[in-house]
């Protein structure tokens, strides 16, 4: 029997193979949700998946794309927003 | 609406939301842009135009539409050319001075080491000189005293 404190599902069991064979369980902590556009809620592209000490130590151009409103709205949104403001000034 | 001259928006990628002028076009899909984006090949997809127009030649200058964009208060974007910064040392050579520096300390330990047995040299001639001192003073001394004990 494991652990009592990992005996519930917060963390997510990983199976490893050991060199000697064995299947080891390997307990870790589990991955925050995928970030989503705030407009239309759809999977962000290129906002890494990871836990927060990890995106602490990644380069500020890794954790979104690089272009206005990169990591908070998807592309077509984007494009949506400043079509429609280009229309409105013209 | 996509001509030589046009103000579009460009709404794709990092320039997205900038005011473009289209300079040049290139075939049926392509243009070239310049104003407050970096001057570049562009798809008509990704511009918007807009109902201005400036007037400028086919394949204007930078600075041309710079002049244009300032008399309608417009941004422009300025390219600055690279700072050459210097780079960090390579590994092998900061190896190359460790050894160095071990190599010196090796000499520092031996020259210390001399140094020190000069001392041990030195003092003990000042030993010997101080003593020799010494004594001759004593005897000086014991002989006054003996003479003065046989004056009385």
């Amino acid at each position: 029997m494991p652990e009592p404190r990992l005996r519930s599902r917060s963390l997510r069991r990983v199976y490893v193979k050991t060199p000697g064979g064995r299947t080891a369980v390997h307990y870790k902590h589990r991955k925050p949700r995928v970030a989503r556009c705030g407009k239309c809620g759809a999977k962000l592209k290129g906002v890494p998946r990871e836990r927060p000490y990890k995106m602490r130590n990644m380069p500020k151009t890794k954790k979104r794309p690089e272009r206005p409103y990169g990591g908070v709205l998807c592309s077509k949104c984007m494009r949506e927003l400043f079509v429609s403001k280009a229309r409105l000034i013209s | 609406m996509i001509e030589i001259g046009r103000i579009c928006i460009k709404t794709a990628g990092r320039d997205a939301g900038r005011e473009a002028v289209i300079v040049d076009i290139l075939n049926d899909k392509y243009v070239l842009i310049d104003g407050n984006v970096r001057r570049r090949k562009c798809n008509i997809l990704h511009l918007e135009p807009t109902g201005k127009k400036i007037e400028i030649k086919k394949g204007a200058s930078h600075e041309e539409v710079k002049n244009q964009f300032k008399k309608l208060n417009l941004p422009v974007w300025e390219t600055k050319p690279k700072q050459k910064t210097e780079r960090p040392r390579k590994r092998k050579k900061k190896r190359e001075t460790k050894t160095t520096s071990k190599e010196s300390k090796k000499k520092e330990k031996e020259k210390e080491k001399e140094d020190k047995k000069e001392d041990k040299k030195e003092r003990k001639k000042e030993k010997q000189t101080n003593q020799e001192k010494d004594n001759k003073p004593q005897k000086a001394t014991k002989e006054t005293q003996e003479t003065k004990d046989n004056q009385p």
